[in-house]
């Protein structure tokens, strides 16, 4: 079952001077299984977007469907509890909701306010806990007393215990290091690879190059661009009618085609571009 | 969030908005002290009546401070029933069963609704028309001259300044951390008893970790650009005294002489 959207409005405090219109008449479908990246300009509405997904903002007007259920503008949601569990909403910087006194106990909340048993819990907890890089050590210690990026794991982890199948994802790797970012970037295509529908907030070009499959563009509260990764990084002309900086492969390869080289639309890492470049400088002699 | 009406400032543009907060905080002080003078309800009357002028030249409208006053009814009621149990003088208006309501128990109710009444309406103009810094300036500026016996003035203006500066931060970051909380099955208006408890728990204690955290930063910044308490310092927004802002003072003034004439010397 995909996600969509018809006709879907979310106006913020309505009937006052603070009326501020966010997202406005957007039609769109998300692929099952599919890794989709999400962008645009700040306040262009992307993360009122996401949280439609788990009805943490309802719809002013218009509907959303997600899995089986349907969320309409003016009714209450029903079984808002497992569409909560099944959809896994990790905010911008979710080391703000850690509480527990131990990493364990906090990654296992997920778990238990949908109904699993201690036991149950505390399982599905360590293996999130495992996958997001913690070992046992991590376990018995406060979250409050780790760095940033361990932080950051333990509140993905307590997303990824609830076994959500799709996981919409806010600028996960915003203030990480190169090399946290990277593995939290692989562990999401992991479990994209897995089954899970990937949902992801990002300004990071490379990212949306490197992990997704399908990119849309938000501008002013409406879905500017909805297509494939291959489409939107044939060359930079897009990225630069958006005013986004491309992928740096995306920039050589242009770079290289001005200079009369042919470099295929297919070609999506280094050492395909460089062994493509090699060849024709060899047969020019 | 939005029915709070007590003390929140309401931007318009008004003769009483354009007063120095000095001169406000001043005429409040002087009008607070005339309600407390036993001048009977000829004088009640006379405040009443200057209240009202200001409230219609500060161009507030009447059921905003309608508003603000709800949440004194309980408090009124409650009044009431405490004066009709204690007070047994004067006249017996009414008996129900074995309690006597006494005609003083219902003029002294009476009496603290009316003072009650008029104070809001007093505090209410001054919190309506006065911006929060300006206020905490105000503030500074009248607490000057008594730094001699100790008392931290621009201490005092600072931390008021920084709490009302913090309040619309914190009501931000809790509506974060409950979206944050109910994405992870935290249902925060149903549930049993200990199901609220740690609810209401995964709301608090990230709230306070981000705000001592908000707390430390802030006291960094301000450090590392060389904030030191206790010395002297000018200020970009100088207050200074003008007309309208002395006619102000002086109408508080000649209320409260007019009080205590009415109460001591008539």
């Amino acid at each position: 079952m995909p996600i969509r959207f018809e006709k879907v409005s979310h106006v913020y405090s309505d009937g006052t001077p603070f009326r501020y219109v966010a997202l406005e008449d957007v039609d769109l479908e998300i692929r099952e299984g599919a890794f989709t990246a999400v962008i645009g300009q700040t306040g262009s509405g992307k993360s009122t977007l996401v949280q439609h997904l788990n009805a943490l903002l309802l719809p002013s007007s218009g509907t959303v469907y997600v899995m089986d259920r349907q969320i309409i503008a003016g009714t209450e949601p029903k079984k808002l509890k497992s569409l909560r569990k099944d959809v896994g909403l990790v905010f911008q910087f979710p080391e703000y909701q850690l509480f527990e006194e131990t990493v364990l106990k906090d990654v296992a909340f997920g778990p238990k306010n949908f109904g699993a048993s201690p036991e149950e819990a505390n399982k599905l907890a360590r293996e999130a806990l495992r996958k997001t890089g913690l070992d046992e050590t991590f376990e018995e210690r406060s979250p409050l007393e780790l760095s940033g990026g361990q932080k950051r794991r333990v509140a993905i982890a307590g997303i990824l215990a609830m076994k959500p199948k799709v996981l919409v994802l806010d600028e996960p790797t915003a203030g990480l290091d190169p090399a946290g970012a990277k593995k939290m970037m692989e562990l999401f295509a992991s479990l994209h690879k897995e089954g899970t529908t990937v949902i992801m907030v990002t300004h990071d070009m490379e990212q949306v190059f490197r992990y997704c499959e399908e990119v849309i563009v938000m501008e002013n509260g409406k879905p500017k661009i909805q297509t494939d990764i291959k489409t939107f990084f044939r060359d930079s002309s897009l990225c630069r009618e958006l005013n986004i900086l491309p992928p740096a492969l995306i920039r050589m390869k242009d770079a290289l085609r001005e200079k009369g080289y042919t470099v295929s639309d297919d070609t999506v890492d280094i050492k395909t571009l460089a062994k493509e470049i090699a060849r024709q400088v060899k047969s020019h002699g | 969030m939005d029915n709070i009406t007590l003390g929140r400032y309401i931007p318009l543009d008004s003769p009483v908005h354009r007063l120095d907060p000095r001169a406000k905080i001043g005429a409040m002080l002087l009008m607070l002290i005339a309600i407390f003078i036993p001048a009977g309800w000829i004088g009640y009357a006379i405040i009443f009546a200057v209240v009202t002028f200001m409230v219609f030249l500060s161009k507030l409208s009447f059921t905003y401070i309608w508003k603000s006053m709800k949440p004194m009814l309980f408090m009124l009621v409650f009044l009431l029933i405490i004066n009709v149990l204690v007070v047994h003088t004067g006249t017996v208006w009414l008996e129900l069963g074995p309690i006597k309501v006494y005609s003083d128990a219902v003029i002294q109710t009476l009496y603290i609704v009316v003072r009650l009444l008029l104070m809001i309406m007093i505090t209410t103009c001054l919190t309506a028309t006065t911006k929060p810094l300006d206020m905490t300036l105000g503030i500074e500026d009248l607490l000057q001259p008594f730094e001699k016996i100790g008392v931290p003035s621009h201490e005092i203006a600072m931390l008021i300044s920084i709490a009302l500066r913090f309040i619309p931060d914190l009501i931000d970051e809790t509506g974060r951390i409950m979206k944050a909380q109910e994405s992870r099955g935290v249902d925060l208006k149903e549930g049993k008893l200990n199901e609220k408890i740690m609810a209401i728990l995964s709301l608090i204690v990230p709230l306070f970790v981000s705000a001592f955290q908000r707390a430390e930063d802030l006291a960094n910044a301000m450090e590392a650009r060389g904030y030191q308490p206790g010395v002297r310092r000018t200020r970009y927004k100088v207050l200074k005294l003008k007309g309208p802002d002395y006619l102000l003072l002086a109408g508080a003034v000649l209320v409260l002489a007019c009080m205590i004439w009415l109460a001591y010397f008539k």
